[in-house]
């Protein structure tokens, strides 16, 4: 055997898990399909989106916001190819971190596909066709994801594109439709709009964002709005066609009614995300997908039993962070040790502005538990804070059990709730009551008072600033 | 509703009692259980005891001689006061769900009698919770004996009221909890993996009570403990990373003992302590040990064995007896063998005292002492003069696999009529071992050690192995206990008299 563990995938969860294994004295070796390592999440995803998404709050400050700062500025212009060429520089020197952290943790890396000879053996076939074979005693899938294209219109990369592709616009849209108000239609939709596209977002469901607690998705739905996005809820998609200079989309409500035509410039289609696996070679070794996804046991192993999976291509929220937990919890369980993840409380967060996060139970999944909660709810806009940086749009909601107090859920939209819901994953952790963190000091004046404020509001409806 | 109140069938052949007393009054209120008639047959007097709580309507007058079956009086329920003190108020009891419903039954478990000697047991265990529904005859607690482990099923179906917290001695007969009998089954709880419905939660607990941290469970699971072994000194009875830190597997409960003051002169190496509570096993072989002491007039006597004819015989057979018998040939079979034909000889050794008298014992039941992880335990290889050598193989690795495994029963460790223990497996040259009572002699095997021997005036070097026994010179004297240590060697030392019995 040339390694103890050889990861497939070097995603967050695939550099990760190659990490925690080499930090544990395991001989360890990961491949990359790409020149560059990090995965979706660094080169195409959450770093690169989230790089954009501060021009466009920058530009868009600028544009709306500074002269009621007091700051006067000729008009600004947006740049959108050195908005594009300022993420790529963070996307380098992100991915240059990974190389550097292989390096420093002995992690030999082979650029290629992956692809299983049989259980212990894998092939890695560069992009010049030179292949070499690697063997190793355990093999930890970790292949990501890819974006799912509408089954009648596929991706052209033109004017029907993927989150991938409008990473790499080279013009400022003038009309983006977006199909599918989830997390990245709604990230990328928001993006342009501040910039000055017109956005429109097609969603089959009735809400955005519909996997939230449906609080959050109403008021990301008003404040998006204010930037001038358009919205066609519970509509269902029909055709997208690129006509060369524009794209049609057609869809009609899903309840009945006037079917709708829509033409834009580029077609965002962010309806999902799909398990990516292929020339993985899992026929070799007898591994048969589940609705695209690698069955896994508990303990994240497949039905052979030196091979795990983790991340995107096995059950769960499609998350960065929860790749990684899942990373490690493998990494740890080859050395012997017994780690544990809780997935109720990995968190979910959405990088508009403002931001979206959650963690634990919404509360229509305690509706549908007939579980007995009470809420409480606090605005920014009762916030010192969000007064003094004009971010009044947002709501901390909290879900607390009716006897016993225990925070159920945690639901907040506004400014840094993305770095907030931490607060909330270590209080559900630890399993706090809405009154304990009532009682904990919150420093003044920051967003985080809201979610004080909003427990003193689940304990006895007590707010003091309401 | 009236309850009419007949006269029970009080033994074969009584047809007829007599009324020989009414202790209740006619439209007296009367309790459930209360005696409100004395009876008279031919044989004895008992007394009859009302059905349940009412008000009371007597039929038959004092004196009357009635028919066994007659209806004597009745009880009509009157709802209000009667209630009150037989039913407790659901409103205070937990319950799970409306398909549960609360008898008003208690039902209190005692710790049930399980052997003759023990007289008292330590609960090692909850398997359940305080407010918990369990199930008749479900395991609901471990419960130590200084003998073995057992399990405790649950008594009735309802809901658990912990009396008695894990590590609490009771006697027998002490009171382990409450059952809070009900009729149906609670509706399964929702699946919520981080919260447990409100309701299982006793008054005054913390429903995050025995809740382990992230950090904390990780420690936990790999040590093999579970939540519920560990006592949480965090918030609200949380565990902490520092309780899982010092959880002991073994479950015992660890109290740091408070550390020097600071004014201590620094001295290299850690100097902290460790209290644990013992557990029954060792507190009873602390106390039987030296009562051993106190009351025999114990001593030793020592020889030694030439091991190379059994080994030898061992060495040359030992591929063959494995095959047939399907277990490896060892020294355990050629000593007890040798000792039973030694005990038949010399009787007292195999006796006992049992006040006045001494008990001679026709069979061999030979006690093994056997080192596991809860200290030492004694099963018992019974008969064994009468079973073959393959058989005492056997039945030695069942004994000591099911020590080690804390699995062996009362009944595998009870009786006995002379002990072997071997302190050769830990190295042991010599030592004076102390007799398992009421027996009145154990025999100590020691290491095998190649020494230098005269054998027919020439120096030889041997394998020789040194014996002790230990007996009760009351009964034993040094005649018979040193003939037969002397019997023992030279069975060992010329194993073919162990065929022909000379």
């Amino acid at each position: 055997m040339n390694y103890n563990v050889i990861v497939i995938g070097s995603g967050p969860g695939g550099y990760v898990a190659a990490i925690r294994c080499a930090q544990l004295g395991m001989k360890t070796a990961i491949i990359e399909k790409y020149s560059t390592l990090g995965g979706t999440c660094l080169n195409v995803g959450c770093i690169p989106s989230k790089a954009l998404l501060d021009s466009s709050e920058h530009f868009h400050n600028a544009m709306h916001n500074f002269k009621e700062h007091g700051i006067d500025i000729p008009e600004p212009k947006a740049n959108i190819t050195q908005m594009i060429k300022r993420k790529a520089g963070v996307v380098k020197a992100n991915v240059d971190g990974i190389a550097f952290l292989m390096k420093k943790n002995k992690i030999d890396v082979h650029t290629g596909v992956g692809s299983f000879v049989d259980k212990n053996t894998i092939r890695v076939t560069a992009a010049d066709g030179k292949a070499t074979t690697l063997t190793g005693e355990k093999i930890i899938i970790a292949t990501g994801s890819k974006p799912t294209p509408l089954p009648f219109a596929p991706f052209d990369k033109k004017r029907i594109i993927s989150s991938t592709e409008a990473l790499e616009l080279q013009e400022i849209p003038k009309h983006l439709i977006v199909v599918g108000g989830g997390v990245i239609g709604m990230e990328l939709g928001s993006v342009y709009a501040r910039i000055g596209s017109k956005v429109t977002v097609v969603e089959f469901l009735d809400s955005l964002i519909p996997t939230m607690d449906s609080t959050m998705g109403k008021e990301l739905q008003k404040a998006t709005k204010k930037l001038g996005m358009e919205f066609y809820l519970g509509h269902k998609v029909t055709a997208v066609e690129n006509k060369g200079a524009e794209v049609v989309l057609k869809a009609e409500p899903k309840n009945g009614g006037a079917a709708i035509e829509i033409k834009g410039d580029y077609c965002l289609v962010s309806i999902g995300r799909r398990p990516y696996t292929e020339g993985l070679g899992l026929d070799k070794i007898g591994i048969e997908l589940d609705r695209g996804k690698i069955p896994v046991d508990d303990h994240l192993r497949t039905k052979v039993d030196n091979v795990f999976a983790i991340g995107d291509v096995v059950r769960g929220a499609m998350l960065a962070h929860k790749a990684e937990e899942e990373g490690v919890f493998v990494a740890e369980q080859l050395a012997g040790q017994k780690p544990h993840i809780n997935h109720l409380l990995i968190p979910g967060v959405v990088y508009t502005w403002p931001e979206v996060a959650s963690v634990g139970y919404t509360e229509e999944q305690l509706k549908e538990q007939k579980r007995a909660y009470k809420t409480g709810s606090f605005p920014y806009r009762a916030l010192g804070r969000a007064r003094a940086s004009m971010d009044l749009d947002g709501v901390v909601k909290v879900l607390a059990d009716q006897a016993t107090d225990e925070i159920l859920g945690v639901h907040i939209i506004g400014a840094r709730a993305a770095d907030m819901i931490a607060a909330g994953v270590v209080a559900m952790e630890y399993r706090a009551a809405a009154e304990d963190v009532a009682r904990m000091s919150h420093a003044h004046p920051t967003y985080m008072e809201a979610v004080k404020e909003a427990c003193l509001a689940a304990t006895a409806n007590r707010p003091i600033h309401m | 509703m009236a309850h009419e109140v007949k006269i029970p069938t009080v033994g074969e052949s009584i047809t007829e009692v007599t009324i020989a007393n009414w202790l209740k009054k006619e439209g007296d209120t009367v309790k459930m259980d209360e005696v409100i008639a004395e009876l008279e047959s031919d044989k004895a007097t008992f007394e009859l005891t009302a059905p349940q709580a009412g008000t009371l309507r007597i039929f038959k007058q004092k004196g009357e001689v009635v028919p066994i079956g007659t209806t004597i009086c009745e009880i009509a329920a009157d709802g209000g006061t009667a209630a009150k003190s037989t039913t407790p108020s659901t409103t205070t009891t937990p319950t799970k769900s409306n398909s549960m419903k609360l008898t008003g039954a208690i039902k209190e478990m005692k710790v049930p009698a399980v052997g003759e000697s023990i007289t008292e047991v330590t609960i090692s265990t909850w398997l359940k919770k305080e407010g918990d529904y369990v199930k008749l005859d479900e395991v609901i607690a471990e419960v130590e004996s200084d003998k073995a482990t057992f399990e405790l099923p649950a008594e009735a179906n309802g809901i658990l009221r912990i009396i008695a917290t894990e590590k609490t001695t009771l006697p027998i007969g002490g009171l382990i909890c409450k059952i809070e009998v009900a009729e149906g089954e609670p509706a399964a709880a929702a699946p919520t993996p981080t919260a447990p419905p409100a309701a299982a939660t006793a008054a005054g607990t913390s429903y995050a009570a025995g809740h382990a941290s992230p950090a904390a469970a990780k420690i936990l699971d790999e040590k093999g403990i579970t939540a519920n072994q560990v006592t949480g000194t965090g918030v609200g009875g949380r565990i902490t990373k520092e309780d899982a830190t010092k959880a002991q597997p073994a479950a015992k409960e660890t109290k740091p003992v408070a550390t020097p003051a600071a004014a201590v002169p620094v001295v290299p190496g850690a100097r902290t302590e460790r209290r644990e509570k013992m557990t029954s096993l060792r507190k009873t072989i602390a106390r039987r040990l030296v009562a051993v002491k106190n009351e025999t007039a114990m001593l030793t006597t020592f020889n030694e064995v030439d091991m190379k004819p059994v080994m030898d015989l061992r060495s040359k057979y030992k591929d063959q007896f494995k095959e047939k018998h399907g277990v490896g040939l060892g020294f355990m079979s050629f000593f007890t063998k040798a000792i039973c034909v030694a005990l038949k000889d010399f009787p007292a050794v195999n006796a006992s005292i049992d006040k006045d008298e001494i008990v001679y014992h026709d069979y061999c039941d030979i006690s093994i002492a056997v080192s596991t992880p809860r200290g030492l335990v004694v099963p018992v290889i019974r008969n064994a003069e009468s079973l073959s050598m393959a058989q005492i193989e056997s039945e030695v690795v069942r004994l000591a696999t099911k020590g080690r495994d804390g699995k062996l029963t009362i009944e595998e460790m009870t009786g006995g009529t002379f002990s072997i223990t071997n302190g050769g497996v830990f190295g042991s040259m010599l030592s004076t071992p102390i007799i398992n009572p009421p027996q009145s002699a154990i025999l100590g095997m020691h290491n095998i050690v190649e020494r230098p021997v005269a054998k027919n005036g020439e120096v030889v070097v041997r394998p020789i192995m040194y014996l002790a026994l230990s007996y009760d010179h009351r009964i034993i004297d040094g005649r018979e206990s040193v003939s037969f240590l002397v019997r023992v060697k030279e069975l060992l030392e010329d194993p073919g008299r162990l065929i022909l019995g000379v």
